[in-house]
């Protein structure tokens, strides 16, 4: 009998992905914000700092300190980390951090805008392949493009990086956000996607508001939303997006349990197993949970600490606002909506407000769900008439 | 592959222990088969894969297992070759020159 001594798994299907989350203490992923600077301006950018503002690049965790970061992350038994931003490529020591980043085993992926990929990011990612680069479509006509970035000649150079990388042969994964923006070309994108790259095309609707609350940018982000009703019609017409709507509202998320647990902020898997590092080395338990009261400074206390006994007190968050605990949190149709505590906070200072924009959204998209469950169980009512009809008639021919 | 060579794991590859599991992460495009996969070993790979540390020829190893396990020379051999085999396959293991 033939014995099989290694085991070797596609990583999605990973048993030990579901073995790994939850585990109290440990990490399974981790977010690195590199750099919040960037070389586009990105008019829904809820990060950017123009790439020379000196004192952002100041304030950026030295190379030494992500060193030291991953190695405490490693010896947490983390498996994958992202390299984000701002745009990462803007860093000169990006290609170290990267390979640092892979030397320790750790499942590495980026994301980028491509405009600055050069042919020595190319051959490093061939030596050390990425788990997956995820470049960002803001159009694909320079005009659109160059509409969202407001940078003059940024779609020649994402052309040329995305060719690069294409060219190359290495997997990229293509997404697109649907801003007012670009929302004309949206089905270009979509095809220019689905034909560049053999990974699912992704595109999301939703934007949050800026991490450092700057009011200017703010208003664009706002300029740059969809309506509910654009964002329920793109919903419908996303086969993909919408059957895992469908999946999210028939398993909802808020279950309260104990009464114990009614007045909790937080219902969701914030901190347990993954965790974003801010380019200034403050710990976050998720991306956009910005909230003073909710960030750890790796600079003052060791991973360790932020997740044995930072998060546990952050999980532990509790509100007592009457509309909080009579509306989002018991909310039945939370799992459709783009409210969370930390999206909460960036639009309105609080954790545990409503926010009248995506409970909108949210609505309209619990409505398309109904309304398609009407049509399916019409539509099963009438082939059952007809089955009927026709026993009816086979019995008559009997 | 001979009795008496001596391997040690190639620094192409890192091992992580997670949760008493062993798992191995290709990290260069040398090793592998270029999938996006991960690795893992079950008991008796574990006990060698401990050993292979660029010391221990590949008789010693056996011989070390046989008396943890009880169990006879030739079957620990088989068990060893089967998953050396599998190991260079993927260039997981360096061979150390004598
Ligand atoms: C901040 S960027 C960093 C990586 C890289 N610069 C890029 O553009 O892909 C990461 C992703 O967040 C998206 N993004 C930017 N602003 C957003 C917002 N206000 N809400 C949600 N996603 C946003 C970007 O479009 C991009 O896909
Ligand atoms: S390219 Fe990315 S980081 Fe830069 S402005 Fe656009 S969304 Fe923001
Ligand atoms: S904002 Fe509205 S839809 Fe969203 S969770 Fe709160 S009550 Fe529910």
């Amino acid at each position: 009998m033939h014995k099989s001594y290694i085991r070797r798994t596609p990583l999605p299907e990973a048993p030990i992905w579901q073995k790994l989350a939850g585990r109290k203490g440990r990490l399974l992923a981790m977010n690195l914000e590199v750099t919040a600077r960037c070389n586009n301006n990105c008019r829904h950018c809820y990060i950017n700092v123009p790439a020379n503002n000196q004192d952002a690049k100041k304030k950026e965790l030295s190379f030494e300190k992500i060193k030291d970061i991953a190695d405490q992350a490693c010896s947490l038994e983390t498996l994958w980390c992202l390299i984000t931003g701002g745009e990462p490529l803007l860093r000169n020591d990006f290609e170290e951090i990267y390979i640092y980043l892979k030397k320790k085993g750790l499942l590495v992926s980026v994301f980028t805008n491509a405009t600055l990929l050069k042919q020595s990011h190319i051959d490093i990612f061939k030596k050390w392949p990425p788990r997956n680069i995820e470049v960002s479509v803001y159009g694909v006509t320079e005009k659109t493009y160059e509409k969202v970035t407001r940078k003059p000649g940024s779609f020649k150079a994402f052309m040329r990086g995305l060719n690069l990388l294409l060219d190359s042969g290495i997997p990229v994964d293509l997404k697109a956000m649907a801003i007012r923006s670009n929302i004309e070309e949206l089905e270009q994108i979509a095809l220019f996607c689905k034909k560049k790259s053999k990974s699912p095309f992704r595109f999301d609707p939703l934007l949050h508001l800026r991490f450092d609350g700057d009011r200017k940018r703010n208003q664009e982000i706002m300029s740059e939303r969809l309506t509910p009703e654009e964002i329920a019609v793109l919903d419908r017409q996303d086969y993909l997006r919408f059957s895992a709507m469908k999946k999210e509202c028939d398993n909802p998320a808020n279950k309260v349990v104990t009464d114990n647990e009614k007045s909790f902020l937080f219902n969701c898997g914030t901190g347990l197993d993954e965790c974003t590092i801010g380019p200034d080395g403050k710990f976050r338990l998720c991306s956009s949970l910005l909230h003073p009261d909710c960030v750890f400074d790796l600079n003052k206390g060791s991973l360790a600490e932020a997740l044995r006994k930072f998060v546990p007190v952050v999980r532990n968050m509790r509100s007592d606002s009457s509309e909080f605990l009579e509306s989002c949190r018991k909310c039945p149709i939370v799992n459709l909506c783009y409210w969370c505590p930390a999206h909460a906070h960036l639009e309105t200072g609080k954790l545990d407000s409503r926010v009248q924009y995506f409970c909108e959204v949210a609505r309209l998209r619990a409505r398309s769900l109904e309304e398609q469950k009407v049509r399916r169980s019409e539509g099963r009512r009438t082939e059952d008439g007809d089955q009927r009809t026709e026993d009816r008639g086979q019995k008559v021919r009997k | 592959m001979n009795i008496d060579s001596v391997y040690a794991i190639s620094e192409d590859v890192v091992a992580h222990e997670i949760e008493g599991q062993l798992i191995i992460v290709p990290v260069t495009s040398n090793v592998g088969d270029m999938e996006d996969e991960l690795y893992s070993l079950n008991e008796t790979g574990r006990g060698v894969w401990d050993r292979l540390d660029g010391k221990t020829s590949l008789r010693d190893l056996i011989t070390q297992l046989s008396e943890e396990y009880e169990a006879s020379f030739q079957e620990i051999e088989a068990d060893v070759f089967g998953l050396m085999k599998e190991l260079l396959k993927r260039k997981f293991l360096v061979e150390i020159p004598s």
